[in-house]
């Protein structure tokens, strides 16, 4: 069997004394999905920006059988790893398609043309914007170029950080139609959701966080016929809250 | 006055403008990539003009053996910090960059410096030496601090620019000098007689405008550096190196500076201090365009060489209060304009 695309072990991480992920542990297999859900400020955020090396932290990063935890984010990218960020950080005064191009900015040359023509036939929006100031796009067409860009580094791990916050329920569809695409077209993906009934519905496996902990896993199908998550996080009335027999 | 005289003014001022608008434009460049405010450009101005005038003078510039002390205290730092791993491989690399590549430079200064090169010669090679202080000056104080305030990276800057600024008394003496011009004689274009040197400072900041503004918009490096000055962690994200584009900053920054340097050196009469001068009427051009925007830099520039060289025509006691005092209601005025946009941000 081949290592796991992403295996987190014993992950700490915080902000000057306070801890805001304690010891969370996580795998990831080749070409699933992956989600982490729970209520804002559990720690999600920081999870993530702690596997992408964006803030220091303790334990373990291993991504494909090889130790990340001393890298850089740049090195990071160089390996597969890719993160949307929750507030996008996109280069807001230059254009769409300049965005995109940066996200290549490792590959360059053939990569740049190929992955635009990838990123455009994804996300036809993003192309007739192409020469637009990314500041002036609207929230979702924001997080379409957020994804577009990191696509176009040609992930081998998508780590997306709150793709539906702020979007109307249409976009949030087409936004997570999409993220089933990647799948299907190999990409390994974790998501980190406040909107855990769409998150579950995608995922193949999922972990809740609360207070900087992970408490409880499982396969996101049997996740979301817990009476503890439903109770949490899907709320009365959902399809996730079908009779459980 | 007269009209004759105005234009001579103007032109004089047009010259001097090009030359603050170079260094001005320098000034955004390394601000809006790294966030250093970059004090110390002037003496990169100061020592390519005295560099040159050493090879002028048949004597091997101390700045040959600065770069070559540069080179091996900055590749011992970064080993030291880690930022130069410890394998035969990298240490290796860095040896020949930072040490080996120095040393050849300093053999070759000292060869050359008794033969009186001619002096495109004297030119390069004087770039050859100047152009990678630039990035060592930054790996050696700037890169490891460069996520702190910029009021940190402000200060820092101050203490680069004492330092470079003793050095440069050390190597040079507080002697002033002047270089032969590039291009000799005057040439009458117009009602006006333009020196040779002067249409030589025209044309080739035109150039090195033209040629930063296709860097920027053309090249996907120039777009990177533009993405780290706009939104440094999505820079980081995309796995732009900060550290490089910091690095490419500083190198444009010692090459322009040094440039300058050579361009006004026969105009004016250099010392080891006075780049400094030269490089805060930049900063003004600079500051006025809220050290963000290119043309508005340029124009500031021109303006501040213009009324430079009218009040130094009619209040020459003055001239340099004059254009400084002008730092204060920019100061006032940006800071009004920059707390309505801080505002909106938030
Ligand atoms: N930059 C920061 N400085 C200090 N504390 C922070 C910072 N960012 C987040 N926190 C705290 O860390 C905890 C976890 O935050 P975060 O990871 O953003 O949660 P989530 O993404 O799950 O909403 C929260 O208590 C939050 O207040
Ligand atoms: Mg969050």
């Amino acid at each position: 069997m081949s290592a796991p695309m992403l295996r987190v072990e014993n992950l700490s991480a915080g902000y000057g004394k306070v801890e805001a992920v304690r010891n969370a542990s996580l795998a990831l297999p080749q070409g699933s999905i992956v989600t982490v859900i729970g209520a804002n400020g559990a720690g999600k955020t920081t999870l993530l920006n702690a596997v992408m090396g964006v803030i220091p932290s303790r334990g373990d990063v291993v991504l494909e059988g090889t130790p990340v935890s001393a890298l850089g984010i740049e090195a990071r990218v160089g390996r597969g790893l890719c993160l949307v960020p929750e507030k996008r950080e996109l280069f807001g005064t230059m254009s769409v398609e300049d965005n995109l191009r940066l996200g290549a900015y490792r590959l360059g040359g053939g990569a740049i043309a190929s992955g635009l023509e990838e990123v455009f036939g994804r996300f036809p929006r993003l192309k007739e914007r192409r020469a637009q100031l990314a500041g002036t796009l609207s929230g979702g067409e924001r997080q379409m170029l957020a994804m577009g860009r990191a696509l176009m580094a040609k992930p081998r791990l998508l780590m997306l950080d709150e793709p539906s916050l702020g979007l109307a329920p249409r976009i949030v569809k087409d936004i997570f139609d999409i993220i089933v695409g990647l799948k299907a077209s190999g990409v390994s993906i974790l998501l980190v959701e406040q909107n855990a009934r769409a998150a579950l519905q995608v995922a193949d496996h999922a972990y809740v966080m609360e207070l900087g902990e992970i408490t409880l896993q499982g396969p996101a199908a049997e996740l979301s016929a817990d009476p503890r998550i439903i109770e949490s996080y899907l709320g009365f009335g959902g399809h996730a809250a079908a009779p459980a027999s | 006055m007269n009209a004759a005289i105005a234009l001579f003014l103007m032109q004089d001022g047009v010259i001097n403008g090009a030359i603050y608008a170079l260094l001005g434009v320098t000034l955004v460049l390394v601000f809006t990539v790294t966030r250093v405010i970059f004090v110390p450009q002037g003496e990169f101005v100061a020592w390519g003009a005295l560099t040159l005038a050493a090879f002028e003078a048949g004597t091997t510039p101390g700045t040959a053996w600065l770069l070559l002390a540069l080179g091996v205290v900055t590749a011992i730092a970064d080993v030291l910090r880690g930022e130069i791993a410890r394998t035969p491989q990298a240490l290796l690399r860095a040896g020949l960059r930072d040490v080996v590549l120095p040393a050849l430079l300093v053999g070759l200064a000292v060869w050359i410096a008794p033969q009186k090169p001619p002096l495109w010669i004297a030119g390069l090679l004087t770039l050859a030496l100047i152009v990678p202080m630039g990035p060592l000056v930054y790996r050696l104080a700037f890169a490891p601090m460069a996520d702190a305030s910029v009021l940190a990276l402000f200060i820092a800057a101050i203490g680069v620019h004492f330092t470079l600024t003793g050095l440069g008394l050390v190597f040079f003496g507080a002697e002033g000098f002047r270089t032969t011009p590039f291009i000799a004689g005057v040439f009458p274009i117009g009602p006006l007689p333009f020196k040779g040197q002067s249409l030589v400072v025209l044309a080739v900041t035109a150039i090195l405008l033209v040629g930063l503004w296709l860097f920027f918009e053309r090249t996907l490096l120039g777009k990177a550096l533009r993405a780290t000055a706009v939104n440094r962690l999505g820079a980081r994200l995309v796995g732009i190196p900060t550290l490089l584009t910091g690095r490419i900053a500083f190198a444009l920054a010692s090459a322009i500076g040094a440039l300058s340097g050579m361009l006004v050196g026969s105009l004016t009469t250099i010392a080891y201090d006075s780049g400094f001068l030269i490089g805060l009427k930049g900063f003004v051009a600079a500051i006025a365009a809220g050290l963000a925007s290119y043309p508005l830099t340029v124009a500031a520039a021109i303006a501040v060489g213009i009324l430079e060289s009218f009040s130094a025509f009619f209040a020459s006691a003055f001239k340099e209060v004059i254009v400084f005092a002008l730092i204060i209601p920019l100061l006032v005025w940006r800071s009004l304009a920059a707390r309505h946009t801080d505002e909106e941000e938030e």
